[in-house]
């Protein structure tokens, strides 16, 4: 008996009996259109995060740390939070061992596959502008700069050159000092406190941080306030303002890459030489410290805190950090976190997978019921099939051809269900949620293919094996017993 | 004269609980090729399991059945299922066609499990029920044919894969006797004309008596002539 005449038996079959075989293929679908709806929107919930980090350049940027100056000082670290829950060694974040100084970065810059090395600088500092004094972070940039922080303008442009006494402001910036718009601070002026540093002190310092002098920064203090002997000012004038952020969808927050953002951008060179001469006390003890214990030696720099790399390829990231690791640096990469993420939704899926796959287990006993129901029913027909001559391997096979109908059958339908219901519910989110946020339309769910497939052998293997008891049964039914006079 | 079935020594035994019934009681039977044998007994004699035995439906107890001097004992059930497809036919009593099959289905289903496809199929089946007199009545249900009409359905489709030997068990017995003698005498003329092996359970003497070459009589599971 060919194949197709056993395909023709078993669909005659289950038309006979349409209601029942309905029903029970209603269970398939249902269980497959949750499978695929919670995978799928578990999916979607992922991808649309990755999605946000790789617009946010979280995945093509490594934060470097070299031997910090709390680390030069002798200072003990208490001991992190999640100590032991990692290997360091595999993450490459171990501690390093080097300072990360002008040379450092150098050897940062040649490494290959980098694009840019930008050392981090920035401190909390009271700012004057427009007649206001706030508190303000600023923030040093290279110049000039290639980052994604500084693509979008609201007015004006980049700070021209390293030496030039230019900033760039954010937006908020422009807010809180009571500029009308963007273009009205353009060419305004603001003014960074600081108390008088003490003059020997200060120019001995200078001399120490000059050793090594890289940028050549202009030592002279342009700007003492003549009115306030006690309080140091530099004056910067404002080059550009910065876009606000982006409201919606990806790079929402403001925060691009791993480079801390701030309210004021002034040239890195400037920004190094203002942290190094107005550092807080702590900072000041540190040093002390490491000069003392011999770390840092009489005319040596204690570098930076911190710098970031920007890889011209992710796929790059890992050999970088190595690379990163072998000179001695510490890094830290989104992408450790990624992989936490990752574990995170994986459970998710599992578990919505798991909800999906528990229904599609109450559909299978569905199968076997109506299996073994038509078993019942059918005994004589089945008798007088293997009276004719059916093999027990063709009877079996009748029955795991219908519930294998019954299981694509439910597969197929079920994942235009699933379809259907995820455009639903991404209708119904943007005309509810979204569009009278001004959000713009977002795709909760992904529906890839291996899924959909997925899924389909998956109610097909259930239904076979639902079909298996009442198939063998089946095959077991004694004919002369099926056959005898009623 | 040569036999094609023959059952030898053989006994059937059910277990019923504590106590065993015996159902075939060394049983031997010889029938010959061409030959047209009746059975006949009381209900209970046997004559129905000893039947299913040489059909290969059921396995004797104890004794062998022989298919063409060859002892079907060793069939593994995969060779049992083609020893009823291709070397015997069976008819029961009441018909067993499978209802919801036109009769040309009913024919159709058994070459299907004899292998032939499409076209062939369809010519075959068309073929054996005109050899059965139903050439006009080929997509009728069972339902929608006679007592007679649906046994000679029951005909055509147990010869379709071109066994020797047809094996009946109490064909006429839900037949009045105009319709008995009417399917006897078809079978008879398979035999004269087709050469065709018939072995036929009935209790009814007058019809046996007519149309078989031999008849045997079975009482308590034995044979009794």
């Amino acid at each position: 008996m060919s194949f197709l005449d056993i395909l023709h038996l078993a669909l005659r079959n289950l038309r006979q009996a349409k209601l029942r075989a309905t029903l029970t293929t209603m269970g398939v679908i249902v269980g497959v259109a949750v499978i695929v709806t919670m995978v799928s929107f578990g999916l979607g919930l992922q991808g649309n995060m990755l999605e946000r980090f790789k617009a946010l350049d979280f995945f093509n940027e490594i934060q470097v740390y070299g031997r910090g100056l709390s680390n030069l000082a002798g200072l003990d670290r208490p001991a992190r939070r999640d100590d032991g829950r990692r290997e360091p060694s595999a993450r490459g974040n171990r501690t390093p061992t080097r300072i990360l100084d002008e040379a450092g970065i150098k050897e940062i810059a040649a490494i290959n596959g980098v694009a840019y090395v930008e050392p981090s600088v920035n401190f909390t500092v009271y700012v004057r502008s427009n007649d206001k004094l706030l508190s303000q972070f600023v923030g040093g940039a290279n110049i000039p700069n290639a980052s994604t922080r500084f693509q979008n303008f609201a007015a004006g442009r980049m700070i021209s050159s390293p030496t030039a006494d230019e900033a760039v402001v954010s937006e908020r910036f422009v807010r809180d000092y009571g500029y009308d718009k963007p273009a009205d601070a353009i060419g305004k002026t603001i003014e960074l406190l600081a108390p008088a540093s003490d003059k020997s002190n200060d120019a001995q310092k200078e001399q120490e941080e000059e050793t090594p002098n890289f940028f050549g920064i202009p030592l002279d203090d342009p700007g003492i306030d003549e009115s306030a002997p006690d309080v140091e000012t530099r004056s910067f004038r404002i080059a550009g303002v910065l876009a606000a952020e982006v409201r919606e969808g990806a790079g929402q927050g403001g925060m691009r890459g791993m480079m801390p953002s701030a309210g004021i951008y002034i040239p890195l060179p400037t920004a190094h030489d203002w942290a190094t001469r107005h550092r807080g006390p702590m900072s000041q003890v540190a040093l002390a410290l490491a000069r003392r214990g011999g770390n840092l030696g009489e005319g040596q720099s204690e570098g930076y805190e911190l710098a970031v790399v920007r890889v011209a390829d992710p796929v790059h990231l890992a050999e970088v950090r190595q690379k990163l690791s072998d000179l001695g640096f510490g890094s830290f990469s989104i992408v450790d976190e990624l992989d936490e993420i990752r574990t995170v939704f994986l459970i998710i899926d599992s578990v919505l997978g798991l909800l999906g796959g528990i229904s599609l287990l109450v559909a299978s006993f569905g199968i076997a019921n109506t299996m073994i129901m038509s078993i019942l029913e059918r005994t004589r027909e089945i008798g007088i099939m293997k009276a004719i001559g059916a093999e027990d391997r063709e009877i079996k096979l009748i029955f795991f051809v219908e519930a294998a109908v019954i299981g694509v059958t439910g597969g197929v339908v079920g994942v235009l269900v699933a379809w259907g219901i995820s455009a639903l519910a991404n209708r119904l989110a943007y005309r509810f949620v979204l569009k009278p946020q001004g959000a713009s339309f977002i795709d909760f769910f992904d529906l890839p293919l291996y899924l959909t497939v997925g899924a389909i052998l998956f109610a097909l293997l259930i239904s076979i094996a639902a079909a298996l008891y009442p198939a063998s049964r089946a095959a077991r039914i004694d004919p002369v017993r099926a056959l005898r006079h009623d | 004269m040569s036999a094609i079935l023959a059952a030898q020594e053989v006994f059937k035994i059910y277990q019923m609980g504590t106590n065993s019934v015996t159902a075939l009681d060394n049983v031997s039977l010889e029938i010959g090729e061409r030959e047209f044998v009746a059975i006949q007994g009381t209900s209970g004699s046997g004559k129905s399991t000893l039947l299913n035995m040489l059909g290969g439906l059921d396995h004797p107890t104890k004794g062998e059945v022989h298919f063409a001097s060859k002892p079907l004992g060793p069939f593994t059930k995969k060779e049992m299922a083609r020893y009823r497809r291709f070397s015997v036919g069976m008819i029961f009593q009441n018909f067993n066609l499978i209802p919801t099959m036109s009769a040309r289905e009913n024919v159709a289903l058994a070459l299907a499990f004899g292998g032939l496809r499409g076209q062939q199929r369809r010519a075959r089946s068309s073929e054996l029920l005109a050899r059965v007199g139903l050439g006009d009545r080929l997509e009728h249900k069972p339902s929608e044919l006679s007592g007679g009409e649906q046994q000679r359905v029951a005909i055509a489709r147990a010869l379709a894969n071109n066994p020797k030997v047809l094996l009946a068990d109490e064909p006429t017995g839900n037949l009045d006797s105009t319709r008995a003698h009417e399917l006897l005498g078809l079978l008879r003329e398979m035999v004269n004309q087709d050469g065709l092996t018939i072995l036929m359970v009935t209790h009814d003497h007058e019809l046996a008596n007519s149309f078989a070459d031999r008849i045997v009589f079975m009482k308590d599971g034995k044979v009794v002539l």
